[in-house]
């Protein structure tokens, strides 16, 4: 008797949707979060070095690929979150039918976008 | 109750917890990555700033775990290397927080004199929310 498990299909083989497309972007996405709070731990890390060893990284921060760097670390951050509280939604039994679906599916990609935006400003104290 | 369930359990559980706190982690570094060393220090040294991020890398470190598991369970057949790849992956979701908690209760604020001419923002020590 074969007692192995069977394994998730290749996802070549489906056609791609917003629902699809969510669904593996939030696993990435998890991934990439994971490395990203390896970095923050580092970066924490990092502060029990001194202010002299310190000063390297905040001139990377302070310079275009640090803040875009930050600014990739907040959209990932803030599509998990969403992508999270849409998967909360499901477990709750809401949100199956098919347009709804793809409405919190798009409201997940955009609205990660626009939050991003927003919280960038706001902890820039821009507004 | 069934260990899959269980599992289920803590993964719903502790992504609850986990949307506040990625929230207000995620508002905090933007007002603090490019800011001075001591400003940096002084943010993670407040009592609210120790406990908020210790239970963030606690809670995300836990779940993190749990859905890589699921990951390793979809795509790995040979049960050896699944199992060696869960019992590595649960040493380091034990061992990195607890390195960053050490480190983050280990900071103390730092204070300077009048005196001193270096320049020192108030804001940041203190978390935005």
């Amino acid at each position: 008797m074969n007692k192995e498990n069977p394994l998730s299909p290749h996802i070549q083989i489906y056609s791609w949707n917003i629902s699809s497309l969510i669904s593996i972007s939030h696993r990435i996405v998890g991934v990439l979060n994971i490395q990203i709070l390896i970095l923050v731990c580092l970066w924490i890390a990092l502060l029990s070095l001194g202010e002299a060893n310190y000063e390297y990284i905040k001139l990377f921060l302070q310079s275009f690929f640090g803040k875009f760097l930050i600014v990739c670390i907040i959209w990932s951050f803030i599509f998990q979150i969403l992508s999270e509280i849409r998967h909360l939604f499901w477990d709750f039994g809401y949100g199956f039918e098919l347009i709804t679906s793809k409405i919190s599916g798009l409201f997940v990609i955009f609205g990660s976008l626009v939050l991003t935006a927003l919280t960038y400003l706001f902890g820039k104290g821009i507004f | 109750m069934i260990n899959a369930t269980k599992k289920w359990i803590f993964l719903k559980a502790s992504s609850i917890i986990l949307v506040p706190l990625m929230a207000w982690f995620v508002i905090n570094l933007v007002s603090i990555y490019d800011k001075d060393y001591v400003d940096i220090v002084n943010f993670f040294s407040t009592q609210p700033s120790k406990f908020l991020t210790s239970l963030l890398m606690i809670v995300a470190f836990f779940y993190s775990s749990l859905s890589i598991s699921e990951i390793f369970e979809d795509y790995i057949h040979d049960e050896k290397i699944k199992n060696f790849a869960n019992k590595t992956l649960n040493i380091f979701a034990i061992i990195i927080p607890l390195f960053v908690i050490v480190i983050i209760f280990n900071l103390t604020p730092i204070y300077f004199a009048k005196s001193d001419m270096r320049s020192y923002s108030k804001p940041a020590e203190t978390p935005l929310f």
